[in-house]
């Protein structure tokens, strides 16, 4: 408990420290609120409009929590399909970074040409953001076994699937994880995205409405969501990886 | 030696001696040689070895560093394929396969995810032998090697003394008859190692598996062996080969007696030659 606090207390002075910075500006400066507005001005709009807001927060977490397993699955699927068939690998991987140029933005509007406005194409969006840095990040640990162990269980006589289960697999946990922690924080921003695209509800939609009516304290209302909704979902990640990685040494820092 | 067991493999092909027909060797090493090819520099690293183990032998190897003996444990566990030469164990060519043997790198390698229990089980996991019945028989030794209260730890909270018993006990508990332990006490202290060679001595004579052995120490060497295999520099050959006559069970005390100390005289005069030598190629 000591320690989660030393480890909190330096980012919490560095947030307030910025907040504070920000408000003075503001008051300072007479910045226009729909310009920008100051903490407290989002403060307040926040709570003035707070249920509001929780029914768009609820359903953007909802299409988060539909669309993030599914992309961080077919990651993985890619990454052990490429891992197992090296031939996969020469095929594809070149493809797979060639897809990464393509501006996940650019492809919704196919993606509603495609699909129409329902949930599907909201999910293709999140998966295109999410899948990516889950396969790279586990095939990078799928590889990067460590030779003696391989060796013994070469000599221990393991087939292919015993090395991948009994080795390569739990030797790329730390790796994986890494990977889907960066997909977790794509995942909030791709379900936004995505509800730009089309949609009755969500914090995408919700901006939209905002940004006509240019209610900038709003706005950024929608951004803190976004970033706390964020937050948790990494949280989340970061605790599992904790319990299934508790074998690792911690480096003492 | 070697005149002796081939005596008696004569006397097994008459027929009517069936009821003593000795079991082939538990491993037969003939002709290996080895050579790496790296950046088209190519290294010899095993000269035409041969060597035996026969059943419930303890054999050991000594020679100088980097002379081939891990490369040779490649081999044997069907790791690496020999340039030339072959591998039989019990009688059949086992040359190139794996999972025959039951090993102890030189280097712990012990699975960081597992705890040391599941650690020292995975051997035959991998066999596929049914594990409840081993867990038992695990919990036992780790008890045995001084490592009780560290089942549920994991590799890394144990110290590197701690980690090299634990490997060790992964290759007796394997389900493979003839045990390759390759320098099994190098990283432990004086005081403990010697501990470990009296209890692996115990063990031996109560157990009796076949066991090839890596080692620097010719004290440790002799104490243990039936038999030791003295290797040249690299390219490794067997130099000599020396039978060990003291009488089992053996005692430490007989490393004080007057023949233990003039075959470890020779033994360490052969080794001095042969790390000159290299010393001297390499100079
Ligand atoms: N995979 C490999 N590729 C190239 N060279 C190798 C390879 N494996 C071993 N060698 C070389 O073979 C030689 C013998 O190595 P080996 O590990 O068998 O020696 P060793 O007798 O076990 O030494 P030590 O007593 O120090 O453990 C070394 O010079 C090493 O560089
Ligand atoms: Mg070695």
């Amino acid at each position: 408990m000591r320690s989660t606090w030393k480890q909190l207390w330096p980012p919490l002075v560095a947030v307030i420290f910025l907040l504070t910075g920000w408000q003075l500006a503001v008051s300072l400066f007479h910045v226009e609120a729909w310009i920008l507005p100051s903490p407290t001005d989002i403060i307040r709009e926040f709570n003035a409009n707070a249920t509001g807001i929780w029914v768009h927060t609820l359903a953007t977490l909802r299409l988060t929590l539909i669309g993030f397993p599914i992309g961080t699955a077919v990651g993985l699927i890619i990454a052990l399909l490429l891992h197992l068939l090296p031939w996969t690998r020469r095929a594809f991987y070149p493809l797979l970074i060639l897809s990464q140029n393509v501006p996940s933005i650019a492809l919704a509007p196919l993606l509603v040409i495609w699909f129409g406005f329902g949930l599907l194409p909201k999910i293709i969006l999140i998966t295109l953001v999410c899948f990516f840095p889950v396969a790279v990040a586990t095939m990078s640990g799928l590889a990067q076994s460590d030779g003696i162990m391989l060796n013994y269980m070469k000599m221990a006589g393991a087939g292919k699937w015993q090395i991948f289960t009994k080795l390569e697999l739990p030797s790329s946990l730390p790796s994986l994880f890494s990977g889907v922690k960066i997909s977790a924080t794509y995942a909030v921003m791709g379900a936004v995205v995505a509800e730009w695209i089309g949609a009755d509800k969500g914090i995408g939609y919700y901006m939209l409405l905002q940004k006509s009516a240019y209610h900038t304290d709003r706005m950024f209302v929608a951004i803190v969501i976004i970033v706390l909704l964020s937050l948790v979902l990494f949280a989340i990640i970061a605790l599992l990886e904790k319990w299934l990685v508790r074998w690792k040494p911690r480096r003492n820092s | 030696m070697s005149e002796e067991t081939q005596i008696q493999h004569s006397t097994t092909e008459t027929p009517g001696s069936s009821q003593a027909v000795p079991a082939p060797p538990a491993l037969e090493v003939k002709g290996i040689s080895k050579a790496y090819t790296e950046r088209r520099r190519v290294t010899s690293v095993l000269n035409n070895v041969s060597l035996k183990v026969e059943q419930q032998e303890f054999v050991s190897i000594v020679g100088p560093s980097g002379c081939g003996k891990s490369t040779l444990f490649h081999i044997i566990g069907g790791l690496e394929q020999p340039d030339a030469g072959t591998i039989s164990m019990n009688g059949s060519l086992v040359t190139g396969q794996r999972g025959e043997i039951s090993y102890m790198p030189q280097q712990p390698a012990l699975f960081p995810w597992r705890t040391i229990e599941d650690n020292v089980l995975i051997a035959g996991e991998i066999k596929g032998v049914p594990q409840d019945q081993a867990r038992e028989e695990a919990r036992h030794w780790l008890a045995k090697v001084g490592l009780s209260g560290f089942e549920r730890a994991y590799p890394h909270m144990l110290s590197g003394g701690m980690q090299q018993r634990a490997a060790f006990l992964r290759a007796l508990l394997a389900p493979q008859e003839l045990m390759l332990l390759d320098e099994p006490f190098s990283a432990l202290d004086a005081l403990t190692r010697s501990e470990m060679q009296r209890w692996l001595l115990e063990l031996w004579e109560e157990n009796r598996r076949s066991v090839l052995f890596i080692t620097h120490n010719i004290e440790e060497a002799l104490l243990l062996s039936n038999r030791i295999y003295v290797f040249s520099g690299r390219p490794g050959s067997v130099l000599h080969t020396v039978d060990i006559p003291f009488p089992r069970p053996r005692r430490e005390e007989i490393t004080d007696s007057p023949e233990f100390l003039l075959l470890k005289r020779q033994l360490s005069q052969w080794m001095r030659e042969e790390q000159e030598k290299s010393a001297t190629t390499k100079g």
